[in-house]
Parts: structure tokens; sequence; C-alpha cells
């Protein structure tokens, strides 16, 4: 299978008024075409950033500093304005948070979609396409203005709009957060759908585990800047290796029993302003020794996915874990 | 969940109805609450979840006597509610958006303080009443000088918690309070809430459209839908298999 984006290193920076801020720490990643890989992490830990840069729509003031970002083969922040907005047009399709903020306020969502689906489109096409995305109705939606859908609705409209053009890659940053959760999962069901029935591939980003579980194939958990485990979802959810993804998943709830606490995680998330020369969970960490203070680790394979993590698997960290 | 006894309510609804417009009569209006009685016990929640348009939130401002009712009574420890003048200070809201909380020009210990300043209590006594409700939500007292603009997500909920808890109501609505935040900043505001119900003993209402969360939270549950209650259990019931069909669909979201 081929890879519809390769990131190597990748190391992004955003300039600010209190100096430099690492968001992205030496990415390294691949999606195979036609794949659901889900990028989790909190707030802060880069996913949003990544999933930006795939179609390089970073704010002026963050700069990629090293690395290599390939998405359908091409050097993303390596290539002329003209190719950007063909990989932007072509090949790419966005869904953001809020689809109130991602759709034009002052006009009829007819002509928006006609503006993402090229100058030829028809009445007949955009109302096809609206269908698609699971809206009845579609002559009165394209009627509308977004103020008049309701959230669930517009979401759809955005999704319907993503894939106006067949996109090869479909990025997806919080696409439910601000839904229902009773229409949550049957718009991420519709988007699965699209994906599946175009061929593209599919990234999610989010931290709903419960959501992630169902509907991804791959899982890349994200921690200050970097992948700290990545593979597939049944291996990383189920049986997850590194400290912070077992960490997430239990301050989660869902999985508790009744009358049971949930752990948090204690302290916050860190905020880089260079290379982090440690783990960069370790002050967080409940299972680390000495060395992960004083050496950065490097991606290994521990049952069958890849881990950033200098003691998962050893013997020591296993019995921690028992306890 | 967790385990509960009932004394007197904190709030009694009995049989409350709530139209939206409609001509004389209340003929052809919408109806977004149908009926519904609820009581909820000092230190216990009632984890309230529906999905969007099924009357939830209407029910939280009925709950805190800022909806009228156009049929049906309420009661507020165990008395008619009366004005909402009288009371200040026993009933409180933490809403999903700290930011729709506090307000950004002022520094939190202010924002804290505010609702006792409204109460009418001396300067001094105050702030020795902040410092405490600071540290009692997990916030060393160098929080009050900063503004909340210099806060993270979590610690500006904290601060709204705060607010909400520094008069010691009776009562709070929790309206989708923890929706906003990360998984990790979640467990912590749930187990800060759970901690200071324990200690202060108020009723809650937990709204959220979580069902995780909510039965994390409450000690029983209310499952809205249009209008009405078509489920009402205790939590431990939703770590099984609730009885009614739309509880079961909103049981399949987190799984």
């Amino acid at each position: 299978m081929n890879n519809i984006v390769s990131c190597e290193d990748l190391v992004i920076t955003y300039q600010s008024s209190n100096g430099p801020v690492r968001a992205l720490d030496g990415v390294d990643l691949t999606i195979a075409e036609g794949e659901t890989l889900a990028i989790v992490g909190e707030s802060g830990s880069g996913k949003s950033t990544l999933g930006m840069a795939m179609g390089r729509l970073l704010p002026s003031e963050a700069g990629r500093e090293a690395g290599r970002l390939e998405v359908d083969g091409m050097p993303v922040f390596d290539m002329a304005r003209d190719d950007l907005r063909r990989l932007r047009r072509d090949t790419l399709g966005f869904v953001f948070q809020n689809p109130m903020v991602a759709l034009d306020p002052t006009m009829r969502i007819g002509r928006q979609m006609q503006r993402a689906m090229g100058r030829r489109a028809r009445a007949e096409d955009i109302h096809a396409l609206l269908e698609r995305g699971e809206l009845d109705d579609p002559e009165r939606v394209a009627n509308s203005f977004p103020h008049q859908l309701s959230g669930g609705m517009a979401q759809r409209v955005v999704v319907a709009m993503a894939i106006a053009r067949s996109p090869r890659l479909l990025i997806a940053d919080e696409p439910t957060a601000s839904l229902d959760a009773s229409i949550q999962d049957k718009v991420i069901g519709t988007l699965c759908r699209l994906r599946k029935e175009s061929g593209a591939s599919l990234v999610i980003l989010s931290h709903d585990v419960h959501m992630i579980a169902r509907h991804a194939d791959r899982v890349a958990v994200m921690y200050g800047g970097r992948i700290v485990e990545q593979g597939t979802t049944a291996r990383v959810l189920g049986a997850p290796v590194h400290p912070y993804t077992r960490a997430l998943l239990k301050a989660a709830a869902g999985h508790e029993k009744p009358g049971e606490w949930l752990t948090p995680i204690p302290g916050t998330p860190p905020l880089l302003t260079g290379r982090c020369a440690a783990c960069s969970f370790e002050p967080r960490c409940s299972v680390s020794r000495d060395i992960c203070r004083s050496s950065r680790p490097k991606p290994r394979t521990v049952e069958e996915r890849e881990v950033l993590c200098l003691l998962a698997g050893s013997e020591a960290e296993r019995k921690e874990v028992a306890q | 969940m967790r385990d509960s006894a009932i004394p007197a309510p904190v709030v009694d609804l009995d049989r409350v109805v709530v139209t939206y417009g409609g001509g004389l009569f209340g003929r052809g209006g919408f109806q977004a609450v149908k009926a519904i009685s609820l009581q909820i016990a000092p230190g216990q929640t009632v984890g309230l979840v529906g999905e969007s348009g099924s009357g939830k939130t209407t029910l939280g401002r009925v709950c805190l006597g800022l909806q009228p009712l156009s049929s049906g009574t309420m009661r507020f420890c165990g008395e008619a509610f009366g004005a909402l003048r009288q009371r200040r200070g026993q009933l409180s809201v933490v809403l999903q958006h700290p930011e729709w909380a506090l307000n950004p020009r002022l520094r939190c210990g202010r924002s804290v303080e505010e609702p006792l300043v409204i109460l009418g209590m001396p300067a001094k006594e105050r702030r020795g009443r902040v410092a405490a409700m600071l540290e009692n939500v997990g916030l060393d007292a160098g929080f009050a000088e900063r503004f909340p603009g210099q806060l993270s997500g979590g610690q500006r909920q904290r601060v709204a918690i705060a607010r909400a808890l520094i008069t010691e109501p009776r009562f709070i609505v929790f309206d989708e309070a923890v929706s906003a935040l990360d998984v990790s900043v979640q467990a912590q505001v749930l187990n800060l809430i759970r901690e200071l119900q324990d200690r202060h003993g108020f009723g809650a209402l937990f709204i959220s459209h979580d069902l995780a969360a909510t039965r994390y939270i409450s000690h029983r549950i209310a499952v809205m839908y249009q209008g009405e209650f078509v489920e009402v259990a205790e939590a431990a019931r939703f770590y099984g298999t609730p009885e009614h069909p739309y509880s079961r669909k909103l049981m399949a979201t987190i799984e």
C-alpha cells in the first residue's frame, strides 16, 4: 500500500511575544491510502498543528524548523504557491470542530456548496451531494443560511463540502466536539461511510477515546509534540504500553465500575521552548526512572506497535503496572 | 454512581409544564417541558441526559427559578420558591464555558468574591473566605491576582466552581460543566465536584449529553426525550442495561 502522508522528524515552532513555542518536536508518521487514523491527545499536545500542517494551513507565526512532510508525494513545505493550491483543492478535505465558523454566515448553503464544487455544478448536483451527506430535504438546506440549520445539519453540510472534489485525504479536527452526544456518532458514521465509498484516507483528531475505538483502524497518541504510541486501535487502546496512553484511558469516564473514582493525570502538559532532551511525560509519569530525565526516547517497537518510552516493555515496568 | 439516602428535597417539582409561545390559553405553543415531577435531595446529584431540544436546559432554568411555569408547582427546601431576590446565595450555576461566567477584566479573586459583596458581607471576612474557597477547589492563593485569560481551561472552570460555591448554596446546576474540557482535566473537575459535595452537602442537577460523565457523578439519572422523562433510575442502572430503548441508545455511544 502507498502512503498518502509521510512525515519525518517534523518540527514546528510558533513565534510568540514570550519567545518560541515548539508545538511539534519531531513527528514521525505515515498514513496509508484508505486507512482511518485517529490522532489522540490533550489540548496543547500538537495534534491540531499536525493536522493543519498537512495542508500548510498554519498561521504566519508558525514555521517549520526541521523535518519533512509529504502529502501525496509532494513536499508540503517546499512547494510553489500554485501547486499548494492544487493540493488543497484536489487532494485535501477539511472538517473543523465548529461548523458555524467554517460556513459563511452571509451566504446560502447552496452557493457555498457551489464554490466548493466548481462553477459548473448545477442545482441537482448540489442536492445530490447534500443527500450523500445524509441530509433529507436537500432543497430546503441549499436555500438556508447556516444559522437556520442545527449544529448536526451544519456539520453534515461541511462534510459534504469536504468531499465535493473527491479528496484523497480527509482531515477532521474534533469533528463532533461541538455536537450533541446522540448525533455525534451518526455524523462520524456518515464521515466514515463517505470515506469508504471514495477510498480516501481519513485522519480524525480527537480526545474522545470511545469514538475513536469504534471508528479508527489505527491510533496515534500525541504528547508534548511527539507521537508517543502508535499502532492498530485494538493494540493501542486495548493493551496500551506507554504510561501516558494508560493514564489517558484511566482518566476517561466510561470504563470505571460503579462507585470507583477516576484517576486524573497529575500536573499539566509541557510547553516546550526548544528540543526536549528527555522524555516529555516524565514529570507526570508514575513509573519514571532516572534515565527518563536524561535521555530522549527514540521510537521502538514493543508488542506490535511503535512507542516512545525508555521503559515500555521492560520487566521492571511490567511489574509496576501489575501493581 | 454513588450511594444515597433521601431527606427532604432541596428542589421539588410537581407536574411542571413549560410552554413557549402560543396564543391565548397557551394553545398552539411548544411544550418544552411536559408535566415533569422531580425531587433532588440535599447532597444528591441528579443527572439529566438527553439530546438537544429535549428540554434539558429549560428544566435547569426551572430549577433555578429563572423560568416562569405554565402550570405545576416548584418548591425550594420545602417552601414555595417566592421571589428570586429572596433566594440570593442559595442557588448557583456552573456553565459549559467558564468564559461566560467570569468577567475577563476582573481578577479571579474579585470574580469569586462578587457574590459575597452582593450578600453584604464585610470586606475582611470576604478575603478569608475567598482564599479558603480557592484552596478548596485546588488553586493556590496566587490565582486570586490573575486574570481569567492567564489560566488554562481547567483552572478557569475551577474558578467558576469556586464562584458558584462561595455563598455555600444549597443547590447548584451544572450545565454541561465538563463538556468543553479535556479528558484528563474532566476527571479532575468531576472528582472535585464529588469531593465538594461530600463536604458541603449541596443538591445538584448535572445536565450533560455525556452519559459516561453523568453516571460517574450522579446518584440518580433522568433521561429526557421531547420534554418528558422516559426513564428515571439509580445511576447503577446505567452501568448495566437501562430499561427504555432510548436510554439504551444513549448507552451505545459510550461503549
